[in-house]
């Protein structure tokens, strides 16, 4: 096997493949990248066996060759050299890749390319396009809320389900929940889906390098995306979330709107003295028009920070994780938000004030 | 241990002999035999990497290595199964986390058939009350669409319909996996027809429902009066119960007394079993109380058991709505309560005795009788009017307290001597006649 291929187009594919395959896995040839190379196209296959991904590239070859090279080492070299002639030449010698530029030469051993296993294809199951935009804005609006152990499935899983003419990302652990309402095409075939939460970020990272326009294909197992020579399969959790929408309150008894970076920065001081547990306790007074964010650590002292705000409702005093609230302004362009409470057990629904409102944010208080 | 993991135990040695280490702990960890069936293996395995993987590079080998020990094996199929839940690290999570978390477990409903898996028999009461309906449907998750089609559970609310005709779906899913159950309130079932039509997708509508297997239709009185849909569930229940497939339906009073239904349909409903959840007694309360208790890991004297089991006499879901207050408070204040907060607890909950007033009850009844409201008032004694007319006095008299002059006054200025007449008529009737018993319980039940 000998191919020559553009410079640019390799290190790009290596880069994002590199990621996929699997680390510390029992099986060696799992770590690698598996290069398989037919008439003028190579492609470059990776799984760590709950993610799998393909990539094809143009390339000029006279022969057909499979190897299987340790996606660490290919990846450093490549992302290192430098080659002006833009044009690398790959060939197996003697059992092993040897990469050749213009200034560099390397080899890299390469391992049995027999046990790499094969990537599922999705071939049953529905079939739909997306805007790749918008199915990245969901993903991130609310991926971060998902649980991070795998207790239950389901709750670390994005959840994304069909209601109308949105498709609704949500995502919790529990103690908080996100959920993110996007328009989309009306007849969009989606299903609930559940993708595990771990393999968000990876799907995430090569979607953002995909075009504008991706074909999903989904089965009871898999859910696969592909586009301009990617293919990126994951598994997909067979589960049923909850319906969280009965948790959501009705109304509320206390409202806050506050500038978000005026929030943000406060809870920011507050988070100095926080105890080990992220405890913020917000004082919230209409009446006497108080609102005050107040931490306090034995070890490292006490603040009390005072946010303008226009307040409306019952006075309440409440404790809340800081890292929980804090985490919901990523995904929050708006410049005031709202915080809307119903007393001392029951959820703050954070939400947008202006602009986009199609974001929504639960935090659930602490007990003490 | 079961024959399947026996045999696959013994398999798994065999295989681990024939491929390294790393293949053999990468492919061949966490699967198991699910289940054989006419000589084909189903084999669990947890991704479809592994699936293809193995069907590709090592179906051969294992297929050689079940033959040989069992000579019945002709085939194997790959079957991605789905993660339990790993129960035994959340106990060690929960301590760590002051967080409250919100109660999510209680709305783990089904989108395929609309169940709530938490409706099952495991966490059913049964008492003297309820036994006869949870007989009837232990015998149609026996044999479904077969002896009790339809089964009909009326009982006024909070007497675990609900609960006992999902757990019966939950239970059918168990036992027969090919069976599709659904499960809808008849508000449902009306407002998605009303869609249906509004969209011109009638066909769609029926064909939705005919796909099942099992349907559940919760609170059927909705149907009152309300003929369209009457007609559309009268041809759904047509097409469904004669192609042999079961139907479970609710409703708070029986299906003679719904008012504003058709004759066609109450004679359908009564083809199959009709049940009937009356007041729960003294001893089943004691024991709804007391499951409730171990739900929310509180425990509660023989005392306050008996108190809350007294106090609240006919509504299941309000002993657990106490139940759910206490727990909370007990959480709150880190120790038992006593019987006087108890009772504190209990009155602010339990609602005040209703007062209605002459013209309601008035209005019920002839509603009831499908009257008009003013022949009540007017002296006409037509034998349609009349009954219902004595029936109201009655109520009046017996449930409200209302002295008999000022019942006659306000029926249409009538005698006090009249109504003493009506009302012990009454009273002397119910006692044989079972159907005016039924109906007045009725009526009270919507007062």
């Amino acid at each position: 096997m000998k191919i020559e291929i553009n410079f640019q187009k390799l290190k790009e594919a290596i880069q994002l493949i590199e990621r996929i395959a699997g680390k510390h896995m029992t099986l060696p040839v799992l770590s690698c990248i598996l290069i398989e190379v037919k008439k003028n196209n190579a492609v470059f296959k990776a799984t760590n066996l709950d993610v799998g991904m393909e990539i094809f590239v143009p390339v000029k070859s006279s022969d057909e060759g499979v190897i299987a090279v340790p996606a660490q080492i290919i990846s450093s070299f490549v992302s290192q050299i430098y080659d002006q002639n833009q044009v690398i030449t790959m060939e197996i010698v003697s059992g092993n890749l040897l990469i050749t530029s213009s200034k560099s030469k390397g080899v890299i051993k390469t391992l049995p390319s027999e046990d790499f296993p094969t990537i599922p294809k999705v071939t049953d199951g529905q079939e739909f396009t997306f805007p790749t935009e918008l199915l990245v804005k969901g993903l991130k609006s609310v991926w971060y809320s998902s649980s991070i152990s795998s207790v239950k499935p389901e709750l670390s899983s994005v959840y994304m389900y069909k209601d109308g003419e949105y498709v609704i990302f949500a995502a919790t652990d529990s103690f908080r929940l996100a959920e993110k309402r996007i328009k989309i095409p009306k007849n969009t075939p989606i299903n609930d889906i559940l993708i595990p939460f771990k393999n968000i970020s990876d799907i995430i990272r090569v979607l953002e390098h995909i075009g504008s326009e991706i074909e999903v294909r989904l089965n009871k197992n898999l859910i696969s995306f592909t586009a301009n020579g990617i293919y990126i399969v994951s598994r997909i959790i067979d589960g049923v979330f909850p319906d969280y929408r009965q948790i959501i309150p009705k109304g509320f008894t206390t409202e806050v709107v506050v500038l978000k970076q005026d929030l943000l920065n406060s809870l920011k001081i507050s988070n100095i003295f926080s105890d080990k547990f992220n405890q913020v306790h917000l004082t919230i007074d209409p009446k006497g028009k108080i609102f005050e964010i107040q931490t306090k650590n034995s070890d490292v002292g006490e603040n009390k920070t005072a946010v303008d705000a226009a307040l409306t409702g019952d006075p309440v005093e409440i404790n809340f994780n800081y890292k929980y609230i804090i985490d919901c302004f990523q995904s929050i362009d708006a410049d005031s938000v709202s915080l809307q409470l119903s007393g001392l057990n029951k959820p703050m629904v954070i939400r947008p004030v202006s602009g986009d409102q199609s974001f929504m944010y639960l935090a659930m208080p602490m007990n003490r | 241990m079961n024959d399947y993991t026996k045999m696959w135990q013994t398999a798994l040695i065999e295989i681990e002999t024939a491929v390294s280490q790393a293949n053999f702990s990468t492919w061949f960890k966490e699967t198991n035999i699910l289940k054989e069936e006419e000589g084909i293996i189903y084999l669990g395995v947890p991704n479809s990497f592994t699936q293809q993987w193995l069907y590709k590079k090592f179906h051969n080998s294992i297929l050689r290595i079940l033959r040989q020990m069992n000579e019945r094996v002709r085939a194997l199929e790959y079957v991605v199964v789905k993660e339990d839940d790993k129960k035994g690290e959340m106990a060690k999570k929960g301590t760590m986390a002051p967080t409250m978390s919100m109660p999510l477990q209680d709305f783990y409903i089904n989108k395929d058939d609309n169940l709530n898996p938490r409706y099952t028999f495991e966490n059913f009461v049964v008492g003297p009350f309820n036994e006869i309906a949870h007989a009837a449907s232990q015998t149609v998750i026996k044999s479904p669409g077969q002896v009790y089609n339809p089964l009909f559970v009326h009982g006024s609310t909070g007497r675990g319909k609900t609960h006992l005709i999902q757990a019966v779906g939950n239970e059918i899913k168990k036992l027969y996996p090919n069976k599709k159950v659904y499960y809808m309130t008849s508000e449902r079932f009306g407002s998605e027809f009303f869609v249906a039509i509004q969209e011109g997708k009638v066909q769609s509508f029926k064909d939705k429902y005919r796909k099942y297997d099992v349907v559940i239709m919760d609170d059927v009185q909705f149907f009152s009066n309300k003929d369209k849909f009457q007609e559309e569930l009268f041809h759904f229940f047509n097409t469904f119960h004669d192609t042999g497939r079961q139907l479970v339906f609710s409703s708070d009073r029986h299906p003679n007394v719904i008012p504003g239904l058709e004759d066609r349909l109450r004679g359908r409903f009564s083809v199959g079993m009709i049940v009937d959840i009356p007041e729960p007694d003294q001893e089943s309360r004691i024991a709804i109380v007391r499951t409730k208790c171990n739900v929310h890991n509180i425990t509660l004297s023989a005392e306050i058991v008996d108190f809350v089991a007294s106090t609240i006499e006919d509504n299941i879901r309000e002993i657990e709505g106490i139940i759910n207050v206490i727990a909370c408070q007990t959480q709150l204040r880190n120790r038992e309560l006593t019987i006087n907060e108890i009772k504190n607890v209990l009155k602010n909950s339990v609602k005040p005795k209703k007062t209605v007033s002459i013209k309601d009850i008035v209005r019920i009844v002839s509603e009831f009788y499908n009257i008009d409201e003013e022949s009540i008032y007017n002296k006409t004694r037509r034998k349609e009017v009349v009954r219902p007319r004595q029936v109201a006095m009655y109520i009046l008299r017996e449930d409200f307290s209302i002295s008999f002059p000022s019942i006659g006054e306000k029926m249409g200025g009538r005698d006090h001597t009249t109504v003493i007449h009506s009302y012990e008529k009454v009273r002397e009737d119910i006692k044989t006649d079972q159907l005016l018993l039924q109906e007045i319980n009725q009526l009270r039940s919507m007062l």
